[in-house]
C-alpha cells in the first residue's frame, strides 16, 4: 500500500518536472521570439536604425524613386498661382483647395508665406487608419488615393495631422474658375462621398516616365504647383537620386518638416525664410 | 407557472389606449428617421452640419454608445456561461436582445453616415488589419452573428416553430453551444469594446485624444453600463406588463456590480484627467484644453454630464441600501448612467475634433476651432434609430419569451 503510493508520487513528480521544465523551455522560446522576432516592438526600431531610414526617410519607398518637395519659404511670395495650377489641373473644387495658400509671421513679426500640398508621409497615419485600405503607398513614396474603394468614413481627414485631405460633402457641379487660365483638368472629378487630396499630380509623373522624361527636371513631368511657380519657390524630384536637385538643395540648405515631432516623416521639405522662423 | 405562462402570452387581442399611443410613438419616430434618411441618400452628407474640421458628429456619437449600451449582452453571458453563476440566468436573453438592438442600431447609423452607403461591404472584401477602424467593423459583424445565434433559440420557441420541427434541434444543439459562443463573444467584445476608445487613442494629430487611457475608458464604461442599461429595461418591462419574471435580488446584483466598475472608471477617469493636466502640461495639450474652455461648455459637460449624472448618482443609487431596495432609484441610476456615457461619447469626440490642428512653421495662421452642434436632420435620422430600437425591443417582448427561464425544452 505504501509503496504504491511513493510510486504515484514519483511519478507526479517526474512528470511535474517535466511539465515546469517544459513551460519554462515554451516561455523562454516565447521570451526570445516576442523580443527578438518579427513581432517585437522593436523590430521595425532596430530595422530601420540599421538601414538608416531615420535619416534618409525613405520609409515605404522601397523602388528605385522616393518623389519629394522643397518648398522655399524664403523666396515664396503669396501669389497662390500653386493654388490656381493644382486646381485647374486636377479639376479641385477652389474653396477647397489641395494645395493652401496662407500669410503668415515669424516670431520676430516678419512676414512671410506659408503653402502645403499633401507632404506624402512615408509614415503616413491617414493609410494606418482606412479600414479599406483605400488609401496606400506605392513604392516611389507617393501617397494614393483609390476612389472606387474609398467608403467616405472621414477617418483619414480626422487622423492627418496637416490637414490635407478634404471630403466631397456634395459632388462638384460648378464650372472650375481657373480653366482654361491655368492649365486644363487632366483628371476626372471625384465623386459625391469620398475623401480627396494632391497627389503630386502622379497622372503628370506616370505619364512622363512612360515616354523617357524625368519629373523634376521636364516641366510636363512636373506636378503643376512646382512649374507654374514664377519665382521657383518649389522644387520636385527624387530624393534617392543623389545628383537630383532637390538632392543637392536638401545638402546645402537648412530644411525642416512640419511637426517632425509625430513621426509622420514627410515627403515635403522647407527652407525657413533667411530671417529664421 | 411554468405551464400557465405560455397561454398568458396571447390572452388579449385587444390592444389597450397606452399601448396604442406607444406604437403610434414609435411610427412617428421610424416616419421621422425615414424622411430624413430619404433625404440624405438623396442629396448626400452636404445636408447636415458636419465639415471638414468636425467631419464627425451626432451620427458617430450615436454609433459608440448604442455599441456601448450593447456591452450587456457580452457581460451578462460570460458571467453566467463562464463564471457560472447560473443565478443571472433570467436576464440573459433580455441582455442579448438589448445587445442585438445596439448593434444593429450602430450598423443603420454607420451606413448614414458613410460618405459611400453602396460600399459599405468594403471592409469584409479589402482588408487593411492595420486599421483598427477595420478591425472594429470585423468584430461587429462577428460579434452580430454570436448574437444572432444565441438568440435563435428563443426565436424558434414560438409556436409559429410547432409546425417545423428541425428548427427546434438546431436550437438545442445552439443552446449546448451557448458557452462556448458566450467565450467567443466576450473576447470579441473585449476588442471592439476598446478598440472603439483605440480609434481616438491612436491618433497622434490630436493632443488630447492620443492616450493610452482611450481604450481602457472605453471598456470599462461600456461593462458598467451595459449591465445597467438591461437591468433598467428589465424593471421599465415588469412595471409596463406588471408581471414580475426576474426577481429583484437579481437587478439589485447587477446594480451593485454596475456602481463598482462605474467607480473603477471614474477613477481612471480622475487619474487620466491628472496626468494630462495637473501633471503633463504638454503644451499642445494646454492649448487644446484652453481652446476647449473658451469656446465650448467642455468643462460643465464634463463635470456635471459624465462624473456627476454618469457617475456620482447613478454609483449612489446602485449602492446605497435606501435607494438600491427601491426599483425607482435602480431606473433612475440606470437612466443617469445611460446619460452619462452617451455625454462621454459625445464629448470625446467632437472636443478633439474642435481643437484646431496646428501644423505651420509660422506663428500666426491657425485653423478656426471647430464648431458643430447637429441639424434637424441629423437629429431626424437619430430619432428613427430610436424608433427601430423601441420597435424592436417591444416586438422582442411582446412575442418572444424574453424574460425569465426558459419555459418549455424540447
Amino acid at each position: 500500500m505504501s509503496k504504491k503510493k511513493t510510486k504515484v508520487k514519483v511519478e507526479l513528480q517526474r512528470r511535474d518536472f517535466l511539465t515546469v521544465a517544459g513551460v519554462a523551455l515554451g516561455s523562454a522560446a516565447v521570451a526570445q521570439f516576442v523580443t527578438t522576432g518579427p513581432l517585437s516592438p522593436f523590430s521595425q526600431f532596430q530595422q530601420s536604425q540599421l538601414e538608416g531610414g531615420a535619416q534618409t526617410g525613405h520609409g515605404a519607398a522601397t523602388g528605385n524613386y522616393h518623389w519629394g518637395m522643397i518648398i522655399n519659404l524664403d523666396k515664396c511670395i503669396g501669389c497662390e498661382y500653386c493654388l490656381r495650377g493644382c486646381c485647374a489641373n486636377n479639376d479641385v473644387n477652389p474653396d477647397k483647395p489641395w494645395n493652401i495658400v496662407v500669410e503668415e509671421k515669424t516670431s520676430t513679426g516678419q512676414t512671410f508665406y506659408f503653402s502645403r500640398p499633401c507632404l506624402h508621409c512615408q509614415n503616413a497615419p491617414c493609410i494606418e487608419v482606412c479600414p479599406v485600405g483605400a488609401t496606400y503607398h506605392r513604392d516611389d513614396g507617393l501617397v494614393m488615393m483609390d476612389y472606387d474603394r474609398c467608403i467616405g468614413c472621414r477617418y483619414c481627414q480626422v487622423a492627418c495631422p496637416y490637414d490635407a485631405r478634404r471630403f466631397n460633402w456634395k459632388e462638384y457641379t460648378e464650372p472650375n474658375p481657373y480653366v482654361p487660365t491655368y492649365g486644363t483638368p487632366q483628371v476626372e472629378r471625384r465623386p459625391r462621398g469620398v475623401v480627396e487630396k494632391c497627389t503630386f499630380c502622379v497622372q503628370r509623373i506616370d505619364l512622363a516616365l512612360e515616354s523617357g522624361k524625368m519629373p523634376g527636371e521636364d516641366p510636363e513631368a512636373t506636378p503643376a504647383c512646382v512649374g507654374i511657380c514664377p519665382v521657383g519657390a518649389r522644387v520636385f524630384g527624387n530624393l534617392k537620386d543623389h545628383d537630383s536637385l532637390i538632392y543637392h538643395m536638401l545638402e546645402e540648405n537648412p530644411t525642416i518638416r512640419l511637426n517632425e515631432e509625430l513621426g509622420a516623416e514627410p515627403s515635403v521639405y522647407y527652407i525657413p525664410p533667411k530671417e529664421g522662423l | 407557472m411554468a405551464t400557465a405562462t405560455p397561454t398568458v402570452e396571447r390572452k388579449s387581442p385587444k390592444i389597450s389606449p397606452g399601448y396604442l399611443v406607444w406604437l403610434l410613438l414609435i411610427g412617428v419616430l421610424i416616419t421621422i428617421g425615414l424622411i430624413s434618411a430619404v433625404q440624405v441618400f438623396v442629396k448626400g452628407l452636404d445636408i447636415t452640419n458636419m465639415y471638414d474640421t468636425v467631419p464627425w458628429g451626432l451620427w458617430i456619437t450615436i454609433d459608440l454608445s448604442a455599441i456601448a449600451l450593447g456591452a450587456g449582452a457580452f457581460t451578462l453571458s460570460a458571467i453566467v456561461y463562464l463564471f457560472g453563476l447560473k443565478k443571472f440566468t433570467p436576464i440573459i436573453r433580455l441582455a442579448i436582445l438589448v445587445g442585438f438592438i445596439g448593434y444593429t442600431s450602430a450598423l443603420l447609423t454607420l451606413v448614414m453616415d458613410i460618405g459611400r452607403p453602396d460600399r459599405f461591404w468594403h471592409p469584409w472584401v479589402y482588408w487593411n488589419v492595420h486599421s483598427v477602424l477595420w478591425e472594429i467593423t470585423w468584430c461587429i459583424t462577428i460579434y452580430l452573428t454570436i448574437m444572432l445565434l444565441e438568440f435563435l433559440p428563443v426565436i424558434t420557441e414560438h409556436k409559429f416553430f410547432d409546425r417545423i420541427p428541425w428548427t427546434r434541434e438546431v436550437a438545442h444543439v445552439l443552446h449546448k453551444a451557448a458557452p462556448a459562443l458566450a467565450l467567443l463573444g466576450l473576447g470579441i467584445s473585449l476588442l471592439h469594446q476598446s478598440s472603439l476608445g483605440a480609434t481616438y487613442g491612436i491618433v497622434k494629430s490630436r493632443p488630447i485624444w492620443f492616450k493610452p487611457s482611450m481604450p481602457i475608458v472605453f471598456i470599462l464604461s461600456a461593462v458598467a453600463v451595459g449591465p445597467a442599461m438591461t437591468m433598467t429595461i428589465a424593471i421599465i418591462i415588469e412595471w409596463v406588463t406588471g408581471k414580475r419574471r426576474i426577481s429583484h435580488d437579481i437587478l439589485r446584483t447587477i446594480a451593485k456590480f454596475s456602481a463598482f466598475v462605474l467607480l473603477i472608471y471614474g477613477y481612471i477617469k480622475i487619474w487620466d484627467l491628472a496626468a494630462t493636466t495637473y501633471y503633463g502640461r504638454l503644451p499642445s495639450v494646454t492649448e487644446a484644453w484652453a481652446t476647449l474652455r473658451m469656446n465650448t461648455p467642455y468643462n460643465f459637460a464634463f463635470w456635471v454630464g459624465e462624473i456627476i449624472i454618469g457617475i456620482a448618482i447613478p454609483v449612489i443609487f446602485f449602492l446605497v441600501p435606501r435607494f438600491n431596495r427601491n426599483p425607482a432609484f435602480l431606473v433612475m441610476g440606470g437612466l443617469c448612467a445611460m446619460a452619462g456615457i452617451v455625454i462621454n461619447r459625445w464629448d470625446v469626440t467632437v472636443s478633439g475634433l474642435f481643437v484646431p490642428l496646428a501644423f505651420s512653421p509660422g506663428t500666426q495662421y491657425k485653423l478656426p476651432a471647430g464648431r458643430y452642434f447637429p441639424n434637424l436632420i441629423e437629429i431626424g435620422v437619430a430619432l428613427g434609430i430610436i424608433g427601430y430600437a423601441l420597435a424592436l425591443l417591444t416586438l422582442g417582448v411582446k412575442y418572444l419569451p424574453i424574460i425569465g427561464e426558459p419555459e418549455h425544452k424540447s
